[in-house]
């Protein structure tokens, strides 16, 4: 499963990078980490879409809020939500509100198919056992 | 365990990194990191709990890797407060790979620039970042003057094994740290020591030194001020070229920001004229004062920010604030907010948050003073009142120092011992009270602001009453007001003392006054005391004077006023944690008012070092700069003694003679103004 979800680019190197910082000292530091940026991003989209409606135009306070959300998917590797926070802010270069609008749907529909697929994944790891978990999971 | 342990050991295991993010996720994945890199990493995800906590342990951490976009405060206003008041590596990290970013991060200092996500190799290479800076600290001491190359070249002195390894790796960090260094102009960069074990001794840019060094650069002229002119004029033994040389590259940053800061803030003040670089600083008095001649306004603001630390936002006022601030630091020298700032000068409005602070409100003392005094004693935390008032005490002083020449500085500043020329540097010190009161006209008050006023201001508290603050010695010249300080409040110099009796002795830190300076004499009452924080008597309050809390730049006491203030106590002066203390407080030889604004007013008014020559806190004459008059004429700062402080310190009487300063802490008597340090309830 894991493969698929590179290639399919859900994930990137940093990903990987994020696994071997696990080990037995912290043997479930990735799964802390997704769960912590999943909380976190919640809270940033939501203050995207709140922006969104309240100021209505407002392109550096939208970027702002983007930009903050696009530096926390860098850190897990969560690359496709990370390349439509990018649209979304060129939007917002752009001044194009339609185009931010847009964006800003992708992203959060990046964000929920992310958030589910990782959820699975850790499931196949728990299930694999400890054993299993304790080495990368090669799919 | 030891930063950095060189050579050899086990260096970099162990390294002490604080990481500073908004994200939690970038926060725990890099922790993950460091701790793999085998460093002693540590998290924070508040810009300003950050800068606390390394406020609070200098020595405690080797590198800082801050994030760019944060809530709290901008990535790279962190960047400049902990480039000078700690100057220690900052690593900027950013999701934003943008060109003109990354350079801004260079422009303001950074060591480095990572790219998020950031890798683990990436992390690996930090700790030459470490090593570099202390073997450019190093290679200053021992070189006097050439530093040029030293960053690369020092790297491989020690470590070949690592410099080989690691400049591979370090891709973007040699030209970083290349770019800053070829910033500098005078390679001098690094003053102050290195964290770790180097053996260099630290200079301490106390206020009163600062404020030699602000003198001097006005002198010159920015444009023209070059380390080796500077290091002359200032004539602070000890003080090499290149401490003069990285001092001043940062003052220039620092200049430069006030500027853009202020060219977009609306100067009420806005003198028309003054140098054209000020005119960006907007209008703040600065350029009045500038136009006064003294300190360019620019210069003054720059001062003041710098010297106030410019504490995120709220202490910096924008430019004019800031000058308003420092004038009134100047001027009333408040102790810390109350004070002395009486100068009531708008400046208040600049930011008065800090400045807000200063309760007191100058009760008379000219009204605007006092506002500032207030303004500047209060803002403990309003560092930048110091310096901001400073502005506006400028030109408030000014007059009063116009007014009362020197007298007051001289009297009142001196009592305490220290004689500081006062280098009255605005920064913080609102403490330096008001040396702007007592500071000449000339432009000391700008510079002093609020350093002088703190410091002068600083006089303590446990001076108390004294007359102490030389304020009366009119003419005497800081010293003799120091004198009296000394005596009356035994509580001697400020620098220790704890009560703020000596604001004046700030000047004796100045160099190094741990932090006593003005943290001494907050304790007290020294309304000057500004920095409240500094009270700590020795304790290194980071904000001088001024408490400010935020800002760190208020360590920088310039405002010390004069050396006389020693109320200011070494807390403004040299506690302002951080080293700016520059008021070195001139030696009092030359604080008879040639130097005026550092010298031995504070700036404000206390010549700090004016008059005394010898008196001079802490060092006590320390030769501080012995600027040739700088045109003031008199100790530049305040010579008139504290005329500057409006009423404020007239109360003190006590000092009075030359009062116009004495009351006025730190500078020449009038900042000492017993008021203002403590004693009557200062302005």
């Amino acid at each position: 499963m894991k493969k698929s979800l590179f290639d399919q680019g859900y994930l990137d190197e940093q990903f990987c990078q994020v696994e071997d910082l696990q080990d037995e000292a912290s043997p479930n530091f990735v799964e802390e980490v997704v769960t912590l940026f999943f909380k976190d991003s919640g809270r940033l989209m939501s203050n995207i879409e709140q922006a969104l409606e309240k100021y209505p135009r407002d392109f550096n306070r939208w970027d702002a809020y983007m930009q903050q959300l696009k530096g926390s998917c860098c850190s897990i590797g969560a690359s496709r939500m990370k390349n439509e926070c990018m649209s979304f802010r060129d939007s917002c270069g752009q001044g194009n509100v339609e185009g931010c609008m847009r964006s800003f749907q992708k992203v959060k529909r990046e964000h929920a198919v992310l958030r589910q697929k990782l959820e699975s994944y850790f499931q196949l790891l728990r299930q694999a056992g400890p054993a299993g978990a304790a080495t990368r999971p090669i799919m | 365990m030891a930063p950095a342990e060189e050579a050899g050991g086990e260096f970099p295991v162990g390294m002490k990194v604080l990481v500073v993010d908004d994200d939690p996720t970038c926060l725990a994945v890099l922790k993950r990191m460091l701790l793999g890199c085998r460093y002693d990493a540590t998290t924070c995800s508040q810009a300003t709990r950050a800068l606390t906590m390394l406020r609070e342990n200098r020595r405690g951490f080797d590198v800082i890797i801050s994030d760019v976009h944060m809530p709290d405060m901008d990535g790279f206003r962190l960047l400049e407060l902990v480039g000078l008041e700690m100057d220690l590596p900052v690593i900027m990290m950013s999701a934003d790979s943008r060109t003109d970013i990354v350079m801004k991060g260079i422009k303001h200092g950074a060591c480095d620039y990572l790219i998020k996500p950031v890798r683990m190799e990436e992390l690996k290479n930090i700790w030459q970042h470490v090593l570099r800076k202390k073997f450019n600290e190093n290679k200053e001491h021992e070189h006097s003057g050439s530093l040029d190359d030293t960053d690369r070249t020092r790297p491989t002195n020690n470590d070949n094994e690592y410099a080989s390894s690691v400049n591979d790796g370090a891709d973007g960090s040699w030209k970083s740290q290349k770019k800053k260094r070829d910033k500098d102009e005078d390679d001098g960069e690094l003053e102050s020591g290195d964290p770790s074990t180097s053996k260099k001794p630290r200079v301490v840019w106390s206020v009163e030194l600062h404020q030699q060094f602000v003198n001097a650069v006005n002198h010159l002229g920015i444009d023209k001020a070059v380390p080796k002119k500077i290091l002359e004029l200032m004539n602070v033994p000890g003080l090499t070229r290149e401490n003069v040389a990285s001092h001043l590259q940062k003052f220039r940053l620092y200049l430069k920001r006030i500027a853009q800061h202020h060219a977009g803030i609306a100067n009420p003040f806005c003198p028309p004229g003054s140098s054209p670089n000020i005119g960006s600083l907007g209008g703040l008095d600065l350029q009045a004062l500038a136009a006064s001649g003294q300190i360019p306004p620019q210069t003054l603001a720059a001062l003041q920010d710098e010297l106030l630390g410019r504490p995120t936002n709220s202490l910096l006022l924008p430019g004019r604030d800031q000058t308003a601030l420092r004038l009134s630091a100047v001027k009333g020298n408040k102790p810390h907010g109350e004070r002395e700032i009486a100068f009531g000068q708008p400046i208040y409005k600049c930011q008065s948050n800090a400045y807000a602070a200063f309760p007191q409100s100058s009760p008379t003392v000219g009204g605007t003073f006092s506002a500032w005094s207030n303004k500047l004693g209060m803002a403990d935390s309003t560092g930048t009142l110091g310096s901001m008032s400073n502005s506006q005490n400028s030109n408030i002083v000014l007059h009063e120092l116009q007014q009362q020449p020197d007298a007051m500085l001289s009297g009142n500043l001196h009592s305490l011992d220290v004689k500081p020329s006062g280098i009255v540097m605005p920064s913080q010190s609102l403490n330096t009270f008001s040396a702007s009161e007592g500071l000449s006209p000339n432009q000391n008050p700008l510079m002093l602001p609020s350093q002088s006023s703190g410091l002068l201001a600083a006089m303590p508290p446990s001076m108390k009453h004294e007359p102490v603050l030389a304020t009366s010695q009119p003419s005497s010249s800081l010293l003799g007001g120091i004198d009296l300080v000394n005596q009356a409040s035994t509580s001697q110099p400020l620098i220790s003392t704890h009560g703020g009796n000596l604001p004046g002795l700030v000047n004796r830190n100045s160099n190094v006054l741990p932090s006593q300076g003005i943290s001494t004499f907050q304790t007290e009452n020294n309304p000057y005391l500004v920095s409240q924080n500094s009270v700590g008597v020795g304790s290194k309050q980071p904000h001088g004077v001024l408490k400010t809390e935020n800002s760190d730049p208020l360590s920088r006491n310039y405002g010390y006023i004069g050396g006389g203030a020693p109320l200011m106590d070494s807390g403004l002066l040299s506690s302002q944690s951080k080293n700016t203390q520059f008021g070195l407080l001139q030696n009092q030889d030359d604080l008879t008012g040639s130097w005026s604004p550092l010298q031995n007013i504070d700036s404000y008014g206390n010549t700090i070092g004016l008059s005394h020559p010898g008196s001079s806190f802490q060092s006590s004459n320390v030769p501080l700069g012995k600027f040739p008059d700088q045109g003031r004429g008199k100790n530049h700062g305040f010579v008139g003694k504290g005329s500057c402080i409006p009423s404020r310190f007239a109360v003190d009487e006590i000092e009075s003679p030359t009062n116009n300063l004495s009351h006025s802490i730190g500078s020449s008597g009038d900042i000492m103004s017993p008021d203002v340090f403590g004693f009557s309830g200062h302005m």
